[in-house]
């Protein structure tokens, strides 16, 4: 009874206009998706051999990953040098001229997922239950012998199944091409993250489906259930991820960036004029070791106080399902934010062990990206178990509001 | 024509302010607006705050450390625009001062800004879209429809109808959400908005309904064409989707791929070739130079050469001396220093203008780039709202572009007034010698950075061929929708 179910689901759903659009969009979206992210990881890759090719002082290749969830890349990409008064710096060179990117948001795959692909997954549920009882189909449905939940179970299988398939095969596609390429090398670790990102991208649009059919299976008409369901996509997806951030800031004190390198600036100058003025130099010495010291002290204090935020804001948008989907995708792609507190932690250790030093032998600057079990092991399980329970959890409520569910 | 007119419009407001999706959009926009703004307006407070004490960082740097000799005055000068006065309503877009600090916060990157731009574009277009969607396709599936036109009400009144009562409903949420928001920030002492201020909140509030009438048009062009509401509701999002999130964000990536530009860094090594291929050639031309003087002046030419050209200061005072015994040896040393400052001078300039012509190939590329990246986003209404409102608010790339100029400007100025003071205080003291760190300076008086924000009337007119085109799309789609219903089967 239940595989008839599915079949008739996934029939149906074949020969409707729904699922053309979707198709349509889907495909067209994620391949046009990776193959954009792929030209721009080619450019990346570019400014990568020019600069280490000039042996910049501490510079890593971007990652193949980053083609389909870009992240922080551009920031971990970029070349980190001693500047004057041994102020890590880092350099915004190799970054695009063109400012329009400074509008828009970045086209790649994990956007196209967490937004677009979340909104097609709602609006492919909203009215399996609520159509059909509007068409009149459900009560007929329901008056043989065929059980609520095997129905529910059916049509949640069929229906995802149907909506799913597309998507898959696109990405696959996808990562076939981007395979392909000669400029990409892509090692066993780096499927081994792909296959988790994929797996994580269908796991987090299945806790959209379900949230559809749930809100399908608590109203009456379809028009209702699309307005509801339009307004609990807005809420998860975009509100509650920048309202979380927004409360993060609230609740921990951070100064700007701004306020932080000015600050630093005018500890450094105040004591290199006070410098000039003292007699000798054991004096000088101990004066310019106490404005470096006041300099480490204030930034320790920023790093850590920025620390708190990160981890703060991360623990309050983790309610929605896409800000936990984003952190575990950037994860995997190893284009997150715990990837960049790593490498800007590896890159202060490097400079500040090398200093000055020029000479041609010296150890070159080399940093691998966390690996797979290390991501899952510090927090990236804990965001995809978190995913899980939301789809459990709307799966479940479904299965219950349809089971009280008028039919008449 | 005006009564039946005006029968619609309030039966279409009253029939959506009873439903459930009016609710659900005065909800959505009431919450998202207040909280947008109250959050943003206590961010403002902050960065005001933060900015202050950057610039008294900078009085306090002058008065203690400003000398003639020591660490230029200018190291401390902020160099940050000041926070927008437009700050509670939209953020603006950083600017390039800490791209190089290590401790930029990433956060921003991962999720988009939450502001007054993202109510208007997403929202209120998505709202538009949903109040729209089956404004014909419902009629005709109820069979009110048909009832209506079969009476002597024309399909232009009925269509007029639906439009204007149709994003009277919608906008009134808007509306009343903005009202309160925007006395929120009326009542915030911190933010004293001036009249332009008011008449630029104005221009903002008329792009933002040219804007959401214009998506709301675009529903009701699709519910004329289409059969079934489950149908016109698809094509809706499908435009959405791709009129909202997709166009806008890929049009800056496609211009990359088809005008590719070499990125600073590729330049800046490009730049240094040029400047090694510049000196090579001014070192051979050095060498032509010596030898055809060794050729013409021979002994003389080698005993000047053996002083090292007289550029070392102990050999220098040899070649003075050499030079007042031998008119002939002074004749060629006077013949050489002239040569070699014009061989110099050529050598400088054609190195600029290598250089010049380098980055301002670059400038040229980047700026056809972003022109190409600003055009096909154009075909978008969102990129074209979000350019209008940020040069009439003073938050976009033509802002950051003015206070550049702005601060190009001023600090012309302070650094003439800083050279003045220095002038004055060297001359009161040219008897004296100079201390160790220069002496002091008092800049009490110096000029300081205010920023005027650019006149309404540039700012318009930068943004009006974009707001031309959302008028443009408004009447594509009335277009598109009238003739849609002109052939509109009732039935």
């Amino acid at each position: 009874m239940l595989k008839s179910i599915i079949k008739r689901e996934i029939l149906s759903n074949l020969l409707s206009y729904r699922f053309s659009i979707m198709t349509v969009l889907s495909t067209t979206l994620t391949l046009a998706s990776i193959f954009l992210m792929y030209r721009d990881y080619g450019l990346a890759r570019e400014n990568y051999e020019v600069l280490a090719s000039e042996d910049a002082a501490a510079v890593i290749p971007p990652t193949p990953l980053s083609i389909f969830a870009k992240g922080l890349e551009e920031n971990l990409c970029r070349a980190y040098a001693l500047s004057l008064g041994e102020r890590i710096s880092a350099s915004s060179k190799q970054q695009s001229v063109n400012d329009l990117f400074k509008l828009f948001t970045v086209p790649d795959l994990l956007y196209i997922i967490k937004v677009i692909l979340s909104l097609c997954a709602m609006l492919f549920a909203f009215d399996m239950v609520s159509g059909e009882k509007e068409a009149g189909t459900l009560r007929q449905s329901l008056s043989g012998s065929l059980g609520r939940p095997i129905l529910i179970v059916g049509k949640w299988i069929g229906g995802f199944t149907s909506f799913i398939l597309p998507f898959f095969l696109a990405a696959l596609l996808g990562a076939i091409f981007v395979s392909l390429q000669p400029k990409v090398a892509m090692g066993p670790q780096d499927w081994a993250r792909l296959g988790l990102f994929l797996l994580s991208s269908v796991i987090y649009l299945a806790v959209f489906f379900s949230l559809g059919l749930l809100i399908s299976c608590l109203t009456h008409e379809s028009s209702s259930s699309l307005v509801v369901s339009l307004f609990a996509w807005t809420l998860l997806v975009f509100l509650i991820p920048n309202l979380g951030n927004i409360l993060a800031r609230q609740l921990v004190e951070v100064p700007t960036v701004q306020q932080l390198e000015l600050t630093r600036r005018h500890i450094a100058l105040s004591a290199l004029m006070e410098v000039n003025r003292l007699p000798d130099w054991p004096e000088r010495k101990t004066r310019l070791e106490q404005a470096r010291s006041e300099q480490d002290q204030l930034t320790e204090d920023y790093r850590n106080r920025f620390a708190r935020l990160v981890t703060l804001s991360q623990n309050i948008t983790r309610v929605s399902p896409t800000a936990a989907f984003t952190f575990l995708a950037t994860d995997l792609a190893g284009t997150g934010i715990a990837e960049e507190r790593r490498l800007k932690q590896a890159v202060v250790q490097y400079l500040s062990e090398r200093g000055d030093d020029q000479e041609p032998d010296r150890p070159r600057f080399s940093y691998q990206r966390t690996s797979c079990r290390v991501v899952l092991g510090r927090g990236g399980l804990g965001n995809f178990l978190i995913l899980v329970l939301f789809d459990l959890l709307f799966i479940a409520a479904t299965y219950v509001a349809f089971l009280r569910y008028d039919v008449r | 024509m005006w009564k039946p007119l005006k029968v619609i419009i309030a039966r279409e407001f009253l029939h959506n302010l009873l439903n459930l999706r009016f609710t659900i959009g005065l909800v959505l926009c009431f919450m998202v607006t207040v909280a947008c703004i109250i959050i943003l307006s206590h961010d403002y407070r902050q960065e005001l705050t933060d900015y202050s004490r950057r610039v008294n960082l900078h009085e306090e740097f002058l008065s203690k450390f400003a000398a003639t000799e020591g660490i230029s005055v200018f190291q401390m000068t902020p160099k940050e625009k000041p926070p927008e006065r437009f700050r509670p309503l939209i953020i603006g877009i950083p600017g390039n001062d800490t791209q190089d600090s290590l401790d930029e916060n990433p956060l921003t990157i991962l999720f988009p800004h939450l502001d007054f731009l993202f109510i208007v574009t997403i929202v209120m277009s998505l709202l538009a879209l949903l109040f729209s969607y089956d404004a014909v396709t419902k009629e005709r599936e109820k069979g009110t429809l048909r009832q209506m036109i079969s009476n002597s009400v024309s399909r232009t009144t009925i269509l007029l109808g639906k439009f204007l009562g149709g994003a009277a409903s919608l906008l009134l949420p808007f509306l009343l959400a903005l009202l309160v928001g925007v006395l929120c920030i009326n009542l915030n002492p911190n933010i004293q908005w001036d009249g332009s201020a008011w008449a630029e909140v104005g221009l903002l509030l008329a792009a933002s309904l040219t804007f959401i009438a214009s998506f709301y048009l675009l529903g009701l062009m699709v519910s004329t064409w289409s059969r079934s509401s489950a149908v016109a509701m698809l094509n809706c999002l499908f435009l959405w989707v791709l009129l909202v999130l997709v166009i806008p964000n890929v049009g800056p990536y496609v211009s990359a791929q088809l005008r590719r530009i070499p990125s600073i860094r590729e330049t800046e090594r490009r730049e240094e070739e040029v400047k090694r291929a510049c000196f090579e050639t001014r070192q051979q031309r050095r060498k032509e130079f010596d030898e055809q003087f060794r050729g013409k002046y021979g002994r003389l030419f080698s005993q000047f050469e053996a002083l090292g050209f007289g550029d070392q200061v102990d050999n220098r005072k040899k070649v003075e001396e050499l030079a007042a015994a031998d008119s002939q040896f002074k004749a060629m040393v006077d013949a050489f220093r002239s040569e070699l400052a014009r061989l110099g001078q050529e050598g400088r300039t054609a190195q600029n203008n290598a250089l010049g012509e380098l980055w301002a190939d670059l400038n040229m590329k980047a700026a056809a780039q972003t022109r190409l990246a600003k055009s096909l986003a154009a075909v978008s209404p969102l990129a074209d709202f979000v350019y209008v409102a940020r040069d009439l608010t003073g938050t976009g790339l033509r802002s950051l572009k003015y206070f550049a100029e702005s601060m190009q400007d001023y600090m012309f100025r302070f650094g003439k007034y800083v050279s003045g003071v220095e002038a004055e205080v060297k001359a009161a003291y040219k008897n004296d010698p100079t201390p160790e760190g220069g002496w002091p300076l008092d800049l009490r008086d110096h000029p300081r950075l205010v920023f005027r924000e650019e006149p309404l009337k540039d700012k318009l007119g930068a943004a009006l061929p974009y707001w031309g085109i959302l008028g443009l799309f408004n009447v594509v789609f009335f277009a598109g929708a009238f003739a849609g219903f002109m052939r509109y089967d009732v039935r």
